[in-house]
């Protein structure tokens, strides 16, 4: 019961902080573009090549197991329109949200936390600043940027390993490996995955500068701190993948 | 508090002095009671006026809190950037100008990271001065530090009181400082600051806490417990 109770205490701090967030997003105080291209950099930039690798060998397991359970049927020429729809729907946004998320979200609880505990975030405020308008507004809004254009890769390089597979072990073309992806998807699949995407980005940015903003307990506290975030945004990246799922297909 | 002095608040560790000192410029917020700081109810004051409040009031952290990705420059302009002081030639002087003050010039370009202990508490005292508050809040600014940087900080403190006329308040354990530094003193004990008084009446007192507190942090050990051997 005390867990519910301390859960809606934290659903209800993190809507309070999103609140606070967006309002200075979208007033004219949000100005400063060097924090935010900053956080961008650190965030998306820096996270092309876990995307890429996670996306490219995902597509590639992918490519085989589909094959291979397709052949009995004959069907295993159409492994690529199981595979391309499964990554850009799913597996694409999600994968991309769960390990960047895990990479990146857990660096602003550290980055966060450490600057709580010693008294940087109060100095921001003791100095005239508003810590989320310099601290969350620009991490949330990178993220929010970023993560649909790393999915957008992570999707294209996901297809890419499982075409390599499919032209190796089932021995079809390039070209007909592509004629049966752009056969199979449609815009909208694609917009599902980059609206997941976006939602995903949110939720890493937000619960990594809430855990920072609260942390407690000198290094050792930023160090649980960081630990609780990652687990954070694995489960609610996964539980939103379901209601967001649900959401976009009642559409 | 009368303008230009030094009030030193005392008491024993985890009474809440800091507490009290972030209360003053509501980076904590009080659950019950009111706090007045000239003539203003500061428990409810708006956001814009909370911030002319901050820039009339500035605060020395007990580990400076420097901007750890920031040099010695940038974080000395932070104030003067958030309250629109001056164009950059003006900032770039002032940064030189309160640097020569607390006795470090020419170190605008290291990082907190190539600070020692002393040098950052300096460079906090720059960065809370910037800006030319009123009041100055110290936490516990000797806290952690050699002997000679103990006496350089003390010795800060009264000259920029001196100078710049600036009213201090103090939070601190460290008896020898206070006594250094400080015009009046309040003690901070079981919750409540019903003591205040000058040096001489906190030498002088009879209030059993307060002659304790005192003896034991100016280095009276009668009756600390402790054998040798």
């Amino acid at each position: 019961m005390s867990a519910a109770i301390k859960l809606l205490g934290h659903i209800g701090a993190v809507t309070r902080l999103s609140g606070r967030t967006f309002k200075i997003v979208f007033s004219r105080r949000f100005v400063d573009r060097s924090l935010l291209s900053a956080q961008m950099d650190q965030a998306g930039i820096g996270s092309w090549s876990i995307a890429v690798l996670t996306a490219l060998f995902t597509g590639a397991v992918m490519a085989i197991q589909f094959a291979d359970g397709l052949e009995p049927y004959g069907a295993s020429l159409y492994t690529g329109k199981m595979v391309s729809l499964g990554i850009v729907r799913e597996l694409g946004p999600t994968l991309t949200a769960v390990l960047v998320g895990g990479r990146v979200g857990a660096g602003f609880t550290a980055e966060i936390g450490s600057m709580n505990v010693t008294e940087q975030v109060d100095a921001i405020s003791a100095l005239g600043a508003d810590p989320i308008e310099k601290l969350v507004a620009p991490r949330v809004l990178a993220c929010i940027i970023m993560l649909p254009l790393l999915t957008l890769l992570a999707d294209f390089v996901g297809c890419f390993g499982a075409m390599l597979v499919v032209m190796t072990d089932v021995g079809v073309t390039a070209t007909f490996f592509i004629e049966q992806v752009l056969e199979t998807l449609v815009v909208a699949d694609l917009l599902h995955g980059l609206a997941k995407a976006t939602f995903f980005g949110y939720f890493i940015a937000i619960v990594g500068c809430y855990v920072g903003l609260n942390t407690r307990g000198g290094t050792e506290g930023v160090g649980r701190s960081t630990t609780d975030t990652v687990v954070a945004i694995s489960i609610t990246v996964l539980v939103s993948n379901f209601l967001l799922t649900k959401l976009f297909l009642s559409f | 508090m009368r303008r230009g002095e030094t009030l030193t608040v005392i008491g024993g560790s985890g009474k809440g002095k800091s507490v009290l000192l972030k209360m003053l410029i509501r980076l904590l917020q009080v659950d019950s009671g009111s706090i007045t700081c000239f003539g203003e109810e500061v428990t409810t004051m708006p956001e814009p006026k909370l911030l002319g409040l901050r820039r009339r009031i500035a605060m020395l952290f007990q580990g400076a809190a420097l901007f750890d990705s920031l040099t010695v420059a940038q974080n000395i302009k932070y104030p003067l950037v958030e309250h629109k002081w001056g164009n950059r030639e003006q900032m770039d002087q002032r940064v030189e100008e309160v640097l020569e003050m607390v006795g470090m010039p020419g170190i605008q370009n290291l990082k907190p990271s190539e600070l020692s202990g002393g040098m950052k508490k300096r460079v906090g005292l720059a960065r809370a001065i910037a800006i030319q508050p009123d009041v100055i809040l110290y936490d516990e600014p000797t806290t952690g530090l050699d002997p000679l940087n103990v006496r350089r900080i003390n010795g800060l403190i009264l000259r920029l009181q001196r100078r710049l006329n600036v009213t201090s308040v103090v939070v601190t354990h460290d008896m020898d400082s206070c006594f250094t530094i400080t015009d009046r003193i309040a003690f901070l004990y079981d919750r409540r600051m019903d003591w205040t008084g000058t040096k001489e009446e906190a030498l002088a007192t009879d209030f059993a806490p307060l002659r304790e507190f005192v003896q034991g942090g100016r280095g009276t050990l009668e009756s600390d417990g402790t054998e040798d051997g």
